[in-house]
């Protein structure tokens, strides 16, 4: 499994090269004629970051174990999950989104369903209160906000 | 003497009700997040930063909650360790060796409480010396010019790894990689440099979704892949019986133990990993064939323990005053003291005097809080330790988003904040430490300021980083801290997993 580091090492090879090209292509600042300008650094990163990507691709470490199918599956759920709180926290609020995304990890990481989703309401309904109410912080209630009756 | 009238206004500082009320519940939520495995200090600490500022709390007030947690997180770790001999993080597995056969003899309850009170006095001993040294280490500073500063930071990084670290090129990459991203945003002088247009990356990369993406996501992908979400098995605690002669008799023990855990926490790249280790071998030596090592000896409980107490105390004498942290927590602890605007470093002691002495008043607290709670109230931290990942891992998760949601107000920094999570998964799945991220992050802005004064001074002349004695020091310590792990590393690894070994 020498490959991770080899793939990883000429990954952030293309990277230092694309990061130093990048430094090429600032502006001259206004004024100019500095003993460093905004170049500097980064190029000298880009130098850093190239030589031990290269000593990567030649020495590599013996790498880990990527997880099997099934799991990386359930990781990308998991990520997925997350994604979607942040993209549905808005529209749908605060408790909702939270039920949903919490008991999802639950559910996904061994929790039985109905538990799980009932963990998520109840930490949704806590934490809202808890800042709203404890901290004074407005979080999105969403389609809830009916409930309001404003 | 002029010391003690700042740490006795730090007693003030610390002693405020309120202040007082936050150093409890960082204790406790500290001594939670760090029995849960895997979720070491610095991802607790990591993880209620956003809630320190959620919270909208004064600069002491916060910091002063996150050392608690801090502490309590150090303290956590020793539960699983001693009750089911899974060590919560590296420190810890010292603590496995005699913690977890006195469990087995069922005096669970014991260990715990001697723990504690190492803990204390490990503490409090590191904290004196922390007194001691730290107003002379931050005149010493004063001398420093940009260039020394910069091989400063060269040196943090270069032992950032610690003497027991692996792959010291990875360190390098590692920190390679978190200051290119704090070159991204606008530069001191108006360039833009990598912003790609993007409005929300003008003002740069923000390190605190950074770390909370890091640390706490990428542990959720961990738990999620190790399918760890069932918990431990079950805890059980007998009742407390210590009397003040047994405690006596761990007294000299803890403050051998506090010395050298303090004296490996300030000296770069030893830590609190090596802090503990020591403490239990030099026990050992010392009291040779009268101990019972391994078998359930109070003192190896209490040896490992004040070591490692005595070195993470002693790690803030670096992160204080030269604003260079050399661990990961005290890491994170920095990226809080910038993120309030304050530049830790030399000027801190005189500019945030009640800051800095209330912090260390904080340390002295917090251990003495965390020792009230922990002897009675043990039997509940392990009840509730008994709730499985499963449930807890998702909901601090969520609280971690709403923290930084409640902040911000923008989605993009949440998708930020997934985008550094499975960033952080893929690095610690390819052994690449996630610190040396957090630290160039941290420090790039701080570094590159550093080198502009030294080539400006010289008109471009690079030879000004090693025209000094000073610097030249520095380098040549950069340059032992790469080289040694590589050379005594493995040895020392060996030892520590022989150590462990014996015991199984």
């Amino acid at each position: 499994m020498k490959c991770n580091d080899r793939v990883f090492g000429l990954l952030m090879l293309v990277l230092a090269v694309a990061y130093g090209w990048g430094a090429t292509q600032f502006p001259e600042p206004f004024g100019g004629g500095e003993a460093i300008g905004p170049e500097t650094f980064p190029f000298l990163l880009a130098v850093v970051l190239a030589l031990s990507s290269l000593y990567l691709i030649v020495k590599p470490d013996p790498g880990s174990k990527w997880p099997p199918m099934r799991t990386g599956l359930e990781l990308l759920i998991a990520v997925v999950v997350l994604i979607a709180y942040v993209l549905l926290l808005q529209p749908l609020g605060f408790i909702i989104t939270t039920t949903l995304a919490v008991g999802t990890l639950c559910w996904r990481m061994g929790a039985a369903p109905i538990r799980a989703y009932v963990t998520g309401l109840i930490a949704g309904i806590v934490v809202y209160f808890l800042f709203t109410i404890g901290l004074d912080l407005s979080l999105p209630l969403g389609v809830l906000s009916v409930l309001e009756g404003s | 003497m002029e010391t003690l009238g700042y740490l006795i206004d730090g007693f003030g500082v610390a002693l405020a009700p309120h202040n007082l009320m936050f150093a409890l519940i960082g204790a406790f939520l500290g001594t939670l997040i760090g029995a849960l495995p895997g979720l070491g200090p610095a991802n607790g600490v990591a993880i209620l930063i956003p809630l320190a500022f959620t919270l909208g709390l004064p600069p002491e007030t916060a910091l002063i909650m996150l050392t608690s947690v801090y502490a309590g997180a150090m303290y956590g770790g020793r539960i699983s360790s001693i009750l089911l001999n899974i060590p919560g993080d590296e420190p810890a597995m010292m603590t496995c060796l005699d913690g977890y056969p006195m469990a087995q003899k069922g005096k669970a309850a014991e260990a715990l409480a001697i723990s504690a009170i190492a803990s204390f006095m490990g503490s409090l001993i590191a904290t004196i010396g922390l007194i001691l040294l730290a107003p002379l280490l931050a005149k010493f500073a004063l001398t420093f010019g940009p260039a020394e500063y910069f091989a400063l930071f060269v040196l943090a990084f270069a032992t950032l790894g610690g003497i027991t670290g692996k792959n010291p090129v990875k360190t390098i990459l590692a920190a390679a990689i978190g200051l290119m991203i704090a070159t991204v945003g606008i530069d001191s002088t108006g360039t833009q440099r990598y912003t790609f247009g993007v409005l929300e990356l003008y003002e740069g990369v923000d390190f605190i979704i950074a770390i909370v993406g890091l640390f706490a996501i990428s542990e959720l992908l961990f738990f999620i892949e190790s399918r760890a979400g069932g918990g431990k098995g079950p805890m059980k605690v007998n009742k407390l019986s210590l009397s003040w002669k047994e405690i006596g008799s761990i007294f000299p023990t803890t403050l051998r133990g506090g010395v050298l855990g303090f004296i490996s926490g300030v000296l770069p790249g030893a830590g609190a990993s090596l802090g503990s280790f020591i403490s239990y071998t030099l026990e050992k030596k010392v009291l040779g064939s009268k101990g019972r090592f391994g078998e359930g000896d109070p003192r190896g409980v209490a040896a490992p323990e004040a070591g490692n107490n005595g070195a993470s105390s002693g790690a803030l004498v670096p992160m204080l005053t030269l604003g260079v942290p050399g661990s990961g927590t005290t890491a994170v602890l920095l990226a809080l003291l910038i993120s309030m605007n304050i530049t830790p470093g030399p000027m801190m002691f005189t500019q945030n005097a009640d800051i800095v002495w209330g912090v260390i008043a904080a340390l002295l607290v917090g251990n003495f809080l965390l020792l009230l709670l922990n002897i009675p109230l043990v039997g509940i931290f392990v009840k509730l330790l008994s709730v499985p990942p499963k449930y807890l891992l998702p909901i601090v998760t969520m609280v971690a988003f709403v923290g930084i949601y409640s902040i911000s107000n923008s989605a993009f920094d949440l998708y930020f904040m997934v985008a550094f999570g499975v960033a952080g998964y893929i690095l610690r799945k390819l052994e690449i430490p996630l610190v040396p991220i957090i630290l160039g992050l941290l420090l790039g802005p701080e570094m590159e300021k550093n080198l502009g004064h030294a080539l400006t001074i010289s008109n471009g002349e690079w030879s000004v980083l090693w025209s000094s004695g000073l610097s030249i020091t520095l380098w040549a310590l950069a340059i032992i801290g790469l080289v040694l792990p590589v050379v005594v590393g493995p040895v020392l690894r060996r030892r520590m997993r022989a150590a462990q070994e014996n015991v199984d």
